[in-house]
């Protein structure tokens, strides 16, 4: 048996066996779960390096269940085998209590390992899209499942049509792709010349890129995510939208932007464009929350932002930065939701008005939560300034500066933001209520320690990720840089990163002062005049597409109505109407009138003599 | 000529009363007039085969059924006594046709004779109506047993008021359409 | 030796005399009389086409043609149906030998107008069968059907004065009424344009008798309040033989696509069409059984009328084809619409629903016919449509033909809806308490019924026929 099968098929194989494992055992599943996905890490870590290859004839038509694992795809597929180790460990702790969808949430997240890592490793176009569709359905079922209540499904709701209408752009990109290419391998389309901008290609490209942003969770298509964080549980946010949705989206939007498709400056701008928007309102959005996860949710969203301009450069420094972006990401907002499911276990409650001091009772929470919070926020030493500060690098080659400074603006208010978070949350004045807070078990304490340990292992120079996951992926995709990628730079931009970090100290103590809540921090910049109506606006949800097109829905459904009853009329009704109002005409000749009928025949002998004489002549 | 001409207004005038009349056994005499008038005008084209027929079947066969006919429905002559004014319009229109046809049918049939003749076997106009006819007598025939067959079975012999009634009922719902 | 036909006009003749005679006081007599002088007719007749002798002699043997010998056929067998048919419809009070008298002369009247040689002959028998019909429309009680009478009499009455007309003007020019010598003259190219007034004015005649689209008006009032049994008569054969057999007649002999005559095609067509979709969209929203068959039935003449119009051979096949279907089918119908009012006592058809379960034979017979009305394969409707259908389109006249296939789409439509309203869905409170006829009314039926079926499937035979015995009067 060929070891690239065992990332895809045991937790297949596995999850299915779980649900044949009684509701009523009680540490079965959850080890089963931790046993198989660590097995998977396991096995994605020994297949580094090597060039393996899985190839069986399927559906015929180009089809072939083709795996391959090359330098690109094994890093990701060993950092999403890596988060389900994770999140298996963590639920181990955290759903104890939740017993009801134990069973669920254990078979959705080893079918999500299953199918993540089949989209990962596949070669072939089509069987990456079987594997995404299959993400989407148990996208669905895990939110569905996360919580008991109607809003979970809802959500889940929304979220499912979001993904349906990207990944139909996905069908057809890969169907235009196919098309041009002549094959649906990856490798063969490479092998055989990257596809240039234009005519069809355009079209297919853009198909696929807004598939790929869409999984990352870029704007426009970020606001089931939000949705989730309040409607879902922690477990499910730390590993889907922070970590295997940023994974995937990434790891295809390098494929498509890098590997297959050979992009020019317009492509450039559009990408930096989508990325830089959605970081910058992303963040704006995450500013002014007062829920624990919906504000990590909207940097989620931020973050990708920051992936898909690193990416959108086109440069190898700037693609570093995204792919490092990606990692870093993963890991402390991974870390940050779970401290967030830390405190929501242990206070009941995500609500940062009511929170508050907890750095007493949950030290090691506290402590995990500042250090992914400073690495979020690119403050110097931890992983997240690193990363971010070869995206401004890449950013600043291309030379469009504006990118620059919206990615630091960005920046400012993220720190803002957790500075904000983590004032009301941990420090700050203590409520009467949560004297007797406990610290989280050492089953999720394990997981948020192992991720903190991995934003300062990444960090100080980020010599190890470079060393072991860059540089090889960079080297695949032959993308030649001469500017080292490691190491502290005294340079520019990390004093722009201290300017930066000062102004949102600045503006937070502005706030603190102002409003003399920790939770309010931010509300000058939300009632700033101009701001205030776009935030009000987002907040009756109406830059929220989905919100929108349901709104619109009904408008839309009465057209079709409309002009399906035109049609129904035309084909339908009209016939029989013309020829029943015809009908009820010559009813009214025939009405039984002896003169009437003979005037009528007499006309027809006129008629007649006319039109017969008429030619004879 | 005048004596065709005034034949032929005879005969017009003589079935315009036929129709026209109020008391059936007025317009079926008005009828045998008209066949014994059609009958003179055929004497006189020469067709005195045409004028026998006419004259018996016509003016005595036909005329003896209808008056036997009409005695037999005679009591219910009362209830014809609706208003007729407005089939004082068929005379009018009579008269319009006439001399329609006489500007415009007349001068046509003056033009055909004028026409050469695809006489092919060129026989004589009578021997073409006339001879070769054998087939056309069971054709005489035909009709005459159909108008027997009609004439009996419409009136059957034990005349029931409701079916004089209703044949009376129905020419009356024809004229006042 | 040549076979005449001249029995087929005697013997019904002789009967019917006969009848009066005999069966005077015993009315049964007449019945019996009645039958056997058609059944026999129609054996010897049957037994006349389908010898293969004589088949094989391509019926030259024959003093007629091929035409005339379909057409006593379709007479006889209808002649028998609607007879057999009102043995048992007819009540006991009923003066029956009346009733077969004037059946048997008319018969005896069609079977002339078929085998006269000219028109003149045609035009007596013609009238004769106007008499007859005259006679058998006011045969019930009611003033509905002396309505009916006065008006087919009143309404045909000019047909009269313009075929009188269009044979004197005949006579001037060509001194013949032969339909043979007009053909040696259309051969010849003697054609002027008197000898077509002429012709056109007897044409104009006979499409009155048919009741074609603007003089149409006698046919509904005649075939809704005609005795049941002789609406059957009327629309099968009477109305086809006093009127569309001359117009058939007249277009074989006179070629209509001939320069000078195409003026009378473009006219005949344009009735025929015009008749096909009056007829079918008048009909969509009749509620009485019979009327819509009086509307169905204008409409199904277009159909003949159109291909007479354009006159060509195939077209002529058609025509001929598609009266013979037409006399079998809409004589079910009929028979089946007098059948109902025997049953329900009313024909119209909001009160009827669901009859399929109660009156199973009737309503299965009349959606065969119906089917084959609306022109469904493999019944015979269908085939002699087509056969109109390709003709139009062959000979040019594109227009008209998708114009027959559209009517061909309505009249499925009402009979469709028809169907629906009758036939099945729900029951009423009437047609529960239907019974279904007995079986010597349902044999007639049953008996069209095989025919329209069989000419159905044994199209590729009929259409040999057809060709082997008329396109040699034609060409």
């Amino acid at each position: 048996m060929n070891i690239i099968l065992i990332p895809i098929f045991l937790p297949l194989i596995m999850a299915f066996l779980i649900l044949f494992i009684s509701e009523k055992t009680k540490y079965i599943k959850e080890l089963t779960a931790i046993v198989t996905t660590l097995i998977a890490l396991m096995a994605s870590i020994a297949m580094f390096g090597g060039a393996l290859e899985f190839s069986l004839p399927w559906a015929g038509y180009g089809a072939d269940f083709k795996l391959k694992t090359d330098n690109l795809n094994i890093v990701i597929l060993t950092a999403s085998s890596f988060f389900s180790f994770l999140i298996a460990v963590y639920s181990f702790g955290f759903m104890r209590k939740k017993t009801a969808s134990t069973k669920w949430f254990n078979f959705n997240l080893l079918i999500t390992q299953a199918f993540s890592a089949g989209a990962i490793l596949s070669d072939n176009l089509l069987l990456l899209l079987f594997f995404w569709e299959g993400l989407l359905i148990f996208l669905y079922a895990f939110i569905a499942l996360s919580n008991e209540n109607r809003n979970s499904k809802a959500t889940a709701m929304k979220a499912f049509i979001i993904n349906a209408a990207t990944d139909l752009c996905l069908v057809l990109g890969i169907a235009i792709t196919g098309y041009l290419a002549g094959t649906l391998n990856m490798s063969e389309i490479n092998a055989s010349g990257k596809l240039t901008m234009h005519g069809w290609a355009i079209g297919g490209y853009l198909l696929l890129m807004i598939a790929a942003i869409s999984k990352t969770g870029a704007m426009p298509f970020h606001t089931w995510i939000p949705d989730a964080g309040k409607n879902s549980n922690v477990n499910f946010m730390a590993y889907i939208p922070a970590a295997m949705d940023k994974i995937l989206g990434v790891y295809f939007l390098i494929r498509i932007s890098v590997y297959l498709y050979q992009l020019n400056g317009g492509m450039q701008i559009m990408l930096m464009t989508i990325g830089a928007a959605t970081l910058l309102f992303a963040v704006m959005m995450a500013l002014v929350q007062t829920d624990y996860k919906k504000l990590l949710s909207y940097h989620a969203v931020s973050q990708a932002g920051y992936m898909i301009l690193g990416i959108g450069t086109l440069h190898p420094i700037g693609i570093a930065g995204g792919l490092f972006h990606m990692l870093n990401n993963a890991i402390y907002k991974s870390c940050l939701f779970l401290t967030a499911g830390s405190v929501e276990r242990q206070t009941k409650t995500t609500d940062i008005r009511k929170l508050g001091g907890l750095i007493k009772n949950m030290p090691l929470t506290g402590l995990f939560f500042i250090i992914a919070a400073l690495s979020i926020s690119g403050v110097a030493p931890f992983s997240g300034f690193f990363s971010k500060e070869l995206i401004y690098k890449g950013t600043l080659l291309t030379g469009h500066k504006v990118f620059f400074f919206i990615a630091v603006i960005g920046s400012i208010l993220t720190l803002a933001s957790f500075l904000k978070l983590g004032h009301a949350v941990f420090f700050g004045k203590r409520p009467e209520t949560l004297k007797e807070t406990q610290e989280a078990p050492f089953s999720m304490l394990a997981p948020m320690l192992a991720l903190a340990g991995l934003c300062a292992a990444f960090g100080f120079g980020a010599k190890l990720p470079v060393k072991f996951f860059l540089e090889p992926s960079l080297t695949f995709l032959s993308l030649e840089h001469t500017l080292p990628l490691s190491g502290f730079h005294f340079d520019k931009l990390f004093f722009i990163s201290v300017i930066a970090a000062l102004i949102a100290l600045i503006s937070h103590i502005l706030g603190y002062k102002t409003f003399s809540k920790p939770s309010k921090a931010s509300d000058h910049i939300h009632h700033a005049p101009g701001l205030k109506q776009i935030y009000s606006m987002a907040e009756h949800k109406f830059f929220d597409i989905y919100e929108q097109a349901m709104s619109f829905t009904p408008l839309l459904g009465k057209c079709l109505m409309a002009a399906d009853n035109f049609f129904d009329f035309l084909t339908d009704r009209l016939p029989s109407l013309v020829i029943n109002s015809l009908s009820k005409i010559s009813q009214k000749f025939h009405t039984g009138s002896y003169p009437l009928y003979m005037a009528l025949t007499i006309i027809g002998f006129a008629l007649y003599m006319v039109f017969v004489l008429g030619g004879t002549k | 000529m005048t004596y065709h001409l005034t034949l032929f207004v005879i005969v017009i005038i003589l079935a315009v009363i036929a129709v026209m009349a109020k008391n059936m056994l007025f317009s079926a005499i008005a009828l045998a007039l008209v066949s014994i008038g059609v009958s003179l005008i055929l004497f006189t084209f020469g067709s005195p085969w045409a004028a026998v027929f006419e004259l018996s079947v016509c003016a005595g066969l036909i005329t003896v059924l209808f008056i036997s006919a009409i005695s037999l429905i005679q009591k219910e002559e009362k209830f014809l006594n609706e208003s007729r004014i407005r089939f004082m319009l068929l005379p009018l229109a009579l008269i319009i046709a006439a001399i329609a046809s006489w500007i415009y049918i007349v001068p046509f049939f003056e033009s055909l004779s004028k026409y050469p003749h695809l006489n092919i076997h060129n026989y004589p106009l009578g021997q073409i109506i006339w001879k070769n006819r054998v087939f056309d007598l069971i054709g005489q025939i035909c009709i005459l047993a159909a108008g027997v067959f009609a004439i009996k079975s419409i009136f059957p012999r034990p005349v029931r008021d409701t079916r004089a009634k209703d044949l009376l009922k129905g020419a009356e719902k024809v004229n006042n359409k | 030796m040549t076979i005449s036909l001249l029995a087929y006009l005697l013997i019904p003749l002789f009967s019917a005399v006969l009848i009066q005679f005999v069966s005077r006081n015993k009315e049964n007599l007449a019945d019996i009389i009645g039958n056997i002088t058609l059944f026999a007719g129609l054996l010897n007749i049957s037994y006349l086409i389908f010898n293969p002798v004589n088949f094989k002699l391509s019926f030259s043997n024959i003093a007629q043609d091929g035409f005339t010998l379909l057409m006593i056929f379709m007479i006889y067998l209808v002649a028998f149906s609607v007879s057999l048919f009102s043995t048992g419809f007819l009540t006991k009070e009923k003066n029956r030998h009346h009733f077969h008298s004037l059946i048997l002369v008319s018969v005896s009247a069609m079977c002339g107008i078929v085998t006269a040689g000219d028109f003149f002959t045609l035009y007596i028998f013609v009238e004769a069968l106007a008499v007859a019909s005259f006679a058998l429309i006011a045969f019930d009680d009611n003033e509905k059907g002396i309505e009916a009478a006065i008006k087919y009499f009143l309404l045909t009455f000019p047909a009269s004065i313009f075929i009188l007309l269009g044979m004197a003007i005949l006579l001037f020019t060509t001194s013949t009424f032969n339909f043979a010598g007009l053909q040696n003259i259309v051969a010849g190219g003697y054609l002027s344009s008197p000898i077509m007034s002429g012709v056109i004015l007897i044409l104009l005649g006979f499409l009155i008798k048919s009741g074609v689209f603007p003089f149409h008006t006698w046919v509904l009032d005649a075939y809704q309040g005609a005795y049941s049994p002789v609406s059957a008569f009327l629309a099968g054969t009477i109305t086809k033989i006093a009127g569309v057999y001359a117009v058939i007649k007249i277009a074989m002999i006179f070629k209509f696509f001939d320069l000078k005559l195409y003026k009378i095609s473009e006219t005949l067509m344009f009735i025929g069409a015009a008749s096909i979709l009056f007829g079918a969209i008048a009909a969509m929203r009749q509620k009485d059984f019979k009327r819509m068959l009086a509307y169905s039935s204008i409409s199904q003449i277009g159909y003949i009328i159109i291909a007479c119009g354009l006159a060509t051979p195939l077209a002529i096949l058609g025509a001929i084809f598609h009266m013979f279907n037409h006399a079998a089918f809409k004589t079910v119908l009929f028979l089946n619409g007098a059948s109902l009012e025997k049953s329900l006592n009313t024909t119209n058809m909001e009160k009827m629903g669901g009859l399929e379960h109660s009156m199973p034979w009737t309503s299965w017979s009349s959606v065969i016919a119906l089917m084959s009305t609306a022109g469904i394969p493999p019944l015979s409707g269908f085939w002699s449509k087509l056969l109109i259908i390709v003709a139009l389109w062959e000979g040019g006249a594109k227009g008209y033909s998708v114009t027959a296939i559209g009517a061909g789409i309505i009249t499925l439509a009402y009979f469709m809806v028809m169907q629906r309203k009758v036939f099945f869905g729900k029951i009423t409170d009437a047609a529960k308490k239907a019974e279904e006829m007995p079986a010597l009314m349902l044999a007639p039926v049953m008996i069209l019924c095989a025919v329209i079926i069989m000419s159905g499937i044994l199209f590729p035979y009929c259409y040999n026929y057809l060709i082997e015995t008329i396109t040699r009067t034609i060409l």
